[in-house]
């Protein structure tokens, strides 16, 4: 950029003419200042700041070289750009930079050392600029003045300005001030480029996070769908976009439409169920892994979806979600995979029943076959110390016993069936709760010699009506983890607590008891906590998740909690008086 | 050379010792702002606080205060427990170290005619104390 501002006669100097001759000189300080201005505001890189700087300054002073140094940014300690105007020596060159490295120690910069600024200084000649034709081929080999001003913005220093000359006495005290304004619009100049090439790398790279989103967007397996804060799809990949196709939805032809209108003119019911969880992520909800089915329900095994969906929040000031994420997940795999299990696991059950009857019916035959006899000969007085039917009276026992487990294990089997094809039918009879607690503390005291079992009636009627046996196998069931999961000599206890229209059994033990972070799973079919603890244990899992469905099943509900002082567990249930209040209860 | 001397030994002569040294800063602000701009003003008394406190650790409140906020509060409960030597040795080094920064950035524009009127001001105020 070519000069067009002439420096004002008097710019610099002390006006203590007329009135008339004071506003003279303070409209050419302006208009000169306001040509400055202008050079610095159109310079749209560091380099035409560079020009403007040496332009201007070149009209205040004759000099040999300018030098901006700039404190650095990510990672640099600080860059040098050396502007010299014509051809210097080497020796020039190093003293410049040993005096700008002295004088950026002076100021507030960070320690810097000569050598590192010569390594890191870069020559920037504009041709333009640099004199026609140097007096010599190379400058002196000395500096005679030099002049260094902190460039400035605000509060801060961000760099240094330098000038060298090779004569003495080139600067002037007199434009020293003028000086420092010229260096002002510099640094406020070299500041906004700094600023800009900061945007623009952050631009760069937000661009290409956003490309590279895009793609993993775009080659993922599972469906993605994204929404406004209205519920409007403002992004969804092919697969999504299939999913819509299937629904006779084109997205595209309606660009801003919420699901839930769209869900309202169409007749396919998972769309509905879609926008439901969408609605609730848009009230900041996070919903993971529920179940959609998409295909027909005639078909043996439909096409289902895990849906998970989660708000998209924009920061901390704005609690409302500004949209949703939804990632649908084809699991009709994995549910065909379920369902040939559980119709494996049926069969085998009830193929396993027959033999099992047989096994318990002629061991029972046995044992009372060898118990006769041994009375028998007790009565004759043929008593013997130790007679071969008591050796085979204990084998039988342990046959008797095993035969029960095999059987419970069984059953659990069966009544997983029951419990995913919904066939879990209950028969409601009258009977008082706290007799059948009574009965489970008994039965499971006498299975066990090492532990002590208690019942803790906090109810006087308890008259229920529900499926006896079931809820006998739910206390029966959580009864047994007690006694297994609880060291030797250790207390169970089973307690029995009334609520409005419902009553509350809660069994405690001072187990292992249930670390935190297998919680959510313990009632799902076939898990184990797989731990050190828990491996000395036998089991298939199935136990809770039959009671739950049990009791989900009579209207109430079952849960966890950990004791008082973090020893053992205490699992509880609820369980409506009838089911009436069950239903009462639910609406 | 010694800009200012204290033949006082009492705690009681700091006070104009301290007085003497606000004023140069003023007089420092006053000369060298203009031309150079407040904050490089306030960055070279930083810097030069920060090369003389290994000898005279006193003066590091200077390098987090700015010199313009030091009034004579501050600065009596800063330096208090100096004896008068102590402190007039200690600023004096900070004025010297001042006119040297100031020496490395400008030459001998605004140096010169400066110190010598500091100079002035200080022997002044000795006289005067």
């Amino acid at each position: 950029m070519q000069s067009q501002s002439t420096l004002p006669e008097g710019a610099y100097r002390s006006s203590r003419g007329s009135g008339e001759d004071r506003l003279a000189v303070l409209r050419h300080e302006m208009e000169y200042l306001n040509t400055i201005g202008k050079r610095f505001v159109a310079a749209n890189d560091r380099f035409q700041v560079h020009r403007a700087l040496l332009a201007t300054l070149q009209e205040l002073y004759s000099f040999s070289a300018c030098a901006i140094l700039l404190k650095g940014q990510q990672g640099d300690p600080f860059e040098l750009s050396i502007i010299p105007r014509y051809p210097l020596s080497a020796s020039f060159l190093q003293e410049m930079i040993q005096r700008i490295a002295r004088a950026a120690n002076i100021i507030d910069f960070p320690k810097v050392t000569p050598e590192e600024l010569a390594v890191a200084a870069y020559l920037d000649a504009p041709d333009d600029l640099a004199l026609m034709e140097p007096q010599s081929p190379l400058g002196g080999s000395e500096i005679g003045d030099f002049l260094h001003l902190p460039l400035a913005v605000e509060d801060r220093i961000i760099g240094l300005l330098s000038l060298f000359h090779e004569r003495e006495g080139i600067f002037d005290t007199q434009l020293l001030q003028l000086t420092r304004i010229i260096a002002d619009y510099a640094a406020i100049a070299l500041e906004n480029m700094r600023l800009r090439e900061r945007e623009q790398a952050l631009w760069r790279e937000a661009e290409f996070e956003r490309r590279r989103l895009e793609l993993i967007i775009s080659s993922m397996a599972e469906a993605l769908l994204i929404t406004n804060a209205q519920g409007a799809i403002v992004s969804l990949n092919r697969f999504a976009e299939q999913l819509f196709q299937q629904a006779e939805i084109d997205t595209r032809l309606e660009p801003g439409v919420p699901l839930r209108q769209l869900a309202a003119r169409s007749n396919v019911p998972w769309l509905r169920e879609l926008t439901h969880v969408v609605d609730q992520a848009l009230t900041g909800q996070t919903i993971k892994n529920q179940e959609l089915i998409i295909g027909e329900s005639g078909e043996t095994v439909p096409l289902t979806l895990s849906i998970s969906a989660a708000p998209l929040s924009q920061d901390s000031h704005h609690p409302l979600p500004s949209g949703a994420v939804v990632v649908l997940n084809d699991i009709t795999d994995r549910k065909q995979i379920e369902k040939l299990k559980d119709e494996f696991v049926s069969v085998v059950s009830h193929e396993l029943r027959t033999p099992l009857t047989a096994i318990k019916g002629y061991t029972q035959h046995l044992v009372r076959r060898l118990e006769r006899r041994l009375r028998q000969q007790a009565r004759e007085g043929r008593e013997q110390p130790e007679p071969p039917e008591s050796y085979d009276l204990r084998s039988l026992y342990i046959v008797q016993s095993q035969a029960e487990h095999l059987e419970r294990l069984v059953s659990d089997l069966l009544d997983l069936s029951r419990v995913q094809w919904g066939r879990l039918d209950l028969q409601y009879t009258p009977f008082y709760l706290a007799d059948l607690l009574a009965e489970q503390v008994r039965l499971a005291q006498a299975n066990t010699e090492q532990h002590i079992v208690q019942l803790d009636l906090q109810v006087q009627d308890s008259k229920v009506i529900a499926d006896r046996q079931r809820i006998a196998q739910v206390v029966g069931n959580i009864l047994d983890n007690a006694i297994k999961y609880s060291p030797q000599g250790g207390h169970v206890t089973v307690r029995l607590e009334s609520t409005n229209d419902a009553f509350l059994v809660s069994i405690s033990d001072e187990g292992i008891g249930v670390s935190p972070e297998y919680l959510d799973h313990i009632f799902e079919r076939f898990y184990r906590v797989r731990n050190a603890a828990s491996r000395q244990y036998s089991g298939i899992g199935l136990g809770l998740y039959v009671a739950r469905a049990i009791v989900e099943a009579h209207g109430g509900r079952i849960g966890y909690a950990s004791n008082q002082q973090g020893m053992g567990s205490t699992f509880y249930f609820s369980l409506p008086q009838s089911p009436n209040s069950a239903e009462t209860r639910q609406l | 050379m010694s800009l200012y001397s204290s033949d006082t030994s009492s705690a009681d002569s700091r006070k104009p010792v301290v007085a003497a040294y606000l004023e140069v800063i003023r007089l420092l602000d006053d000369r060298v702002a203009p031309l150079l701009g407040k904050v490089t003003t306030r960055v070279l008394v930083q810097g030069a606080a920060r090369r003389v406190a290994e000898k005279y650790p006193f003066l590091h409140f200077l390098e987090r205060i700015p010199y313009t906020e030091v009034t004579p509060a501050i600065a009596q409960e800063q330096l208090g427990g100096q004896s008068p030597q102590e402190l007039t040795a200690g600023l004096n080094a900070l004025l010297e170290e001042c006119f040297a920064g100031l020496k490395e950035l400008t030459g001998d524009l605004i140096v010169t005619p400066l110190h010598d009127e500091v100079t002035r001001q200080l022997q002044h105020m000795s006289i005067m104390s």
